[in-house]
């Protein structure tokens, strides 16, 4: 009695620490608020819905059976069957969902102020976006691994299963152009960062040849030594920098960049694992765990103070310069990693659930892996928000409205409402061993100033400010490229057995023909989003991510629709709102987003607006005021948004018409069953015994009591 | 008699792999002591064509 008092005591102790941050956030009048009460809210909000939510969930809904066997035990090959310790499968499974989203999302989403990104984030991951990874994780691991397409094919139909294949594909082709034009836009006049990345090449090959010949498996030791080259070309980068020579000599425009970006893809994709992404995963795996790691403590240790207003007005007005259109529904499409991510359900379905020990484990890997991704955004948007708000803008908005000098960005800035004078751009520019700042567009450099301060108030002082933000850099470049190189594979894979179908030889994944002219398709799919997003007049990452989002967004739609379905057939209608209010959700966000970026007649926001403003302009011979006010300098300027527009205003259509078919189909199915007409077929794989107890060791000769349940 | 920075090397040997090895070995010596096992090299060869073979995907 006593004891179970004091363990409530504690929830409600908790509870309480989590109502007070969340209302000095909600409340708070003064010019700053501390990071601290972001941080305590996140957490405090976090153990309450692990400890009641996903339990709930966990015994419940899914009623995860340990006495049940998984497909790790029942299947174990040793290879992709096996149990695994559930703490490393956490730190597996962790590192595999955990990129550059998490951190880019949130920092544009700070244009509209630290309070709508964070709401979302927390109660998004808590609500939506972790239930779908438990929940696509359970019953994946309940159907031996199946993938989500699989999935979709059996539980929903085959109109459902082949949405969710061109999902997947188009998702795969815009994040890659996306990511890269994070990447583009970061090392662009930049020889600091240009050469440090350049420089991650032969370091890999190295790697990979010490790992595969010299010292083979020797994975930590090859990883210590790759870190540590790492650093050496960060500084070498900061000696190019400084010599006019060389910093010439290494820097490049943003076509140039794209360029080599396109070919490495290729060349990566072609190329056997061993060469270059192997080792690359190793590196960037390492990297991505310590900087967060060192984020975190960064953020504990100086606890900054946010100088982004709660909301700006460009919540309400969508008149936002980083990227157009109101809180509702943008916030919920830009920020998608951290708070509800489609991409996940690849993961939680596929690799993971064939590793699982015990089938209770799934609330630790699925659940609480998302919410340390969670926490990683909530701590982006804290880096965001803590740098000056006039900075954060001049840094962020479309570079053609910003102009090239520092006088012209800070008008600019004063005309989106903010203030920033033209000294402090140059200053936060050269503290950070950059020529500029003005433009630097796509989340990641925002992020590694704010990181850069964060880092260097623990350690160096403002003398490695420069340093600090060149590691940032480098450590997003990294993992955005590994996923460039793995997301292209992955895709070649996808098109060899997509093609496969009709010639077969396109099967055999060593067969070169089939593997150059596969990847050669899928490159040239993310290259023209790319060289369209680095030349886009408008902003490519405004035009292009809020596409990117509506289609992870996509995806989530059809995890979470498998899985109602897949709760509906196991009989378990009274539970179903636990993905169904989710896919409600999400499926109002990306519906309106996509209505609003298809039909919207606001030039800044529409599609189809701006490209009749393009249209007329052309007609014309002039560009006119509208498009000159968007960006648009010139009638070449202006044939670009034609063709930008067109293409981008198609994919709309499209994206938002798999959605409707893919939930439209299911819904089809779920009347079938609660009208009681179509029988329920449930494809789990029978239930067996299972012989290992909760650690993972085997249960030594004790014949099973109970046989079935 | 848990010192925390052996625990965490010990995590990091799991985590990465570095150990799998050791593990293969004391499988096949339990499960099929007559046949040879492979060599490091060539069972981190295998290992590593095998799980790019099936690359899954990653989160961007």
């Amino acid at each position: 009695m006593g004891n179970s008092l004091r363990r409530y005591g504690i929830w409600v102790g908790i509870a309480i620490i989590g109502a007070v941050c969340w209302g000095v956030l909600a409340l708070s009048r003064g010019e700053t608020v501390n990071a601290a009460w972001l941080l305590f809210a996140a957490i405090a909000s976090y153990a309450i819905a692990y400890r009641f939510y996903a339990r709930f969930i966990q015994r419940r809904v899914l009623e995860t059976d340990d006495s049940r066997a998984t497909p790790a035990e029942r299947l174990n090959n040793g290879q992709d069957f096996e149990p695994m310790d559930r703490r490393v499968l956490f730190g597996h499974h962790f590192a595999a969902i955990v990129g550059a989203g998490p951190l880019v999302g949130p920092v544009l989403a700070a244009q509209m102020g630290y309070l709508p990104g964070t709401v979302w984030i927390i109660v998004g991951v808590i609500l939506a976006g972790a239930v779908q990874d438990m929940t696509t994780l359970f019953f994946s691991m309940r159907r031996n691994g199946k993938t989500l397409g699989q999935m979709a094919r059996e539980e929903i139909g085959p109109v459902g299963g082949v949405a969710a294949l061109i999902a997947v594909l188009s998702i795969m082709i815009i994040l890659l152009a996306v990511l890269a034009l994070v990447v583009v836009n970061a090392l662009a006049a930049s020889p600091w960062g240009a050469f440090s990345i350049a420089m991650t090449i032969p370091i890999a090959l190295l790697m990979g040849v010490y790992l595969r010949f010299l010292r083979p498996g020797r994975v930590l030791e090859v990883s210590l030594i790759g870190v540590g080259l790492l650093i050496l070309a960060l500084v070498g980068g900061g000696w190019i920098s400084e010599s006019s020579a060389y910093a010439e000599a290494w820097t490049f425009g943003v076509n140039a960049i794209a360029i080599a970006l396109i070919a490495y893809g290729f060349i990566a994709s072609v190329l056997p694992v061993w060469v270059l992404l192997a080792p690359r995963d190793y590196l960037s795996t390492f990297m991505k765990i310590g900087t967060i790691l060192l984020l975190a403590i960064g953020i504990a240790f100086t606890l900054p103070s946010i100088h982004m207003p709660k909301a700006t007005e460009f919540a309400f007005n969508g008149q936002g310069p980083v990227f157009a259109g109101a809180l509702f529904p943008f916030v919920f499409i830009t920020i998608a990693c951290g708070a509800l991510s489609g991409f996940h359900s690849l993961i939680a379905s596929g690799t993971t659930p064939k590793l699982i020990q015990k089938e209770s484990q799934i609330r630790f890997i699925g659940y609480g892996a998302m919410l340390m991704e969670s926490f990683v955004a909530v701590m982006a948007i804290i880096a965001a928000t803590t740098l000056d708000p006039g900075v954060y803008f001049a840094m962020n908005a479309n570079p053609s409205l910003l102009g090239d000098t520092v006088q012209s960005a800070s008008q600019a800035v004063g005309g989106f409402g903010f203030s920033v004078d033209p000294q402090t751009l140059t200053q936060t520019a050269q503290n950070v061993g950059e020529d500029s700042i003005i433009g630097r567009t796509g989340g990641a450099p925002t992020l590694a100033v704010g990181m850069a301060q964060i880092f260097s108030g623990i350690l160096g002082g403002p003398a490695l400010q420069a340093f600090w933000y060149h590691f940032a850099i480098m450590f997003e470049a990294l993992f955005i490229l590994t996923t460039v190189d793995a997301g292209t594979r992955v895709g070649r894979f996808m098109i060899q057995d997509l093609v496969g179908n009709v010639v077969p030889a396109f099967r055999n994944a060593s067969w070169l023909p089939g593997n150059l002219i596969a990847s050669g398709l899928i490159v040239a799919g993310w290259g023209y989003f790319l060289i369209a997003g680095v030349n886009d007049p408008l902003g490519g990452i405004n035009q292009l991510f809020p596409l990117f989002g509506i289609a992870n967004q996509l995806l989530a739609a059809v995890a979470l629709t498998v899985g109602t379905t897949i709760l509906i057939k196991m009989g378990k209608l009274r539970y179903a709102w636990v993905t169904a209010l989710p896919l409600l959700w999400d499926a109002s966000v990306t519906l309106t987003a996509s209505y609003q970026k298809i039909f919207s007649t606001n030039p800044s926001l529409g599609f189809f607006a701006q490209r009749a403003q393009a249209q007329q302009s052309l007609d014309t011979g002039k560009v006119n005021d509208v498009m000159a006010a968007l960006g648009a300098q010139s009638l070449d300027d202006v044939r670009q948004v034609l063709t930008n527009t067109t293409v981008d205003g198609v994919l709309s259509i499209l994206f938002a018409a798999m959605i409707i078919i893919v939930i439209g189909d299911a819904v089809r199915v779920w009347f079938g069953i609660i009208r009681g007409g179509t029988e329920p077929e449930l494809s789990e794989a029978p239930h067996e015994q299972s012989r290992l107890d909760s650690e993972g060791r085997e249960i030594e000769e004790r014949e099973p009591v109970r046989a079935g349940s | 008699m848990t010192n925390p920075l052996r625990a965490i090397w010990e995590y990091l040997k799991e985590i990465s792999g570095e150990n799998a090895y050791d593990r293969y070995l004391a499988v096949h010596d339990a499960t099929h002591p007559d046949k040879s096992p492979m060599s490091r090299g060539e069972f981190y060869r295998a290992r590593q064509d095998e799980k790019y073979m099936n690359p899954g995907s990653r989160c961007p």
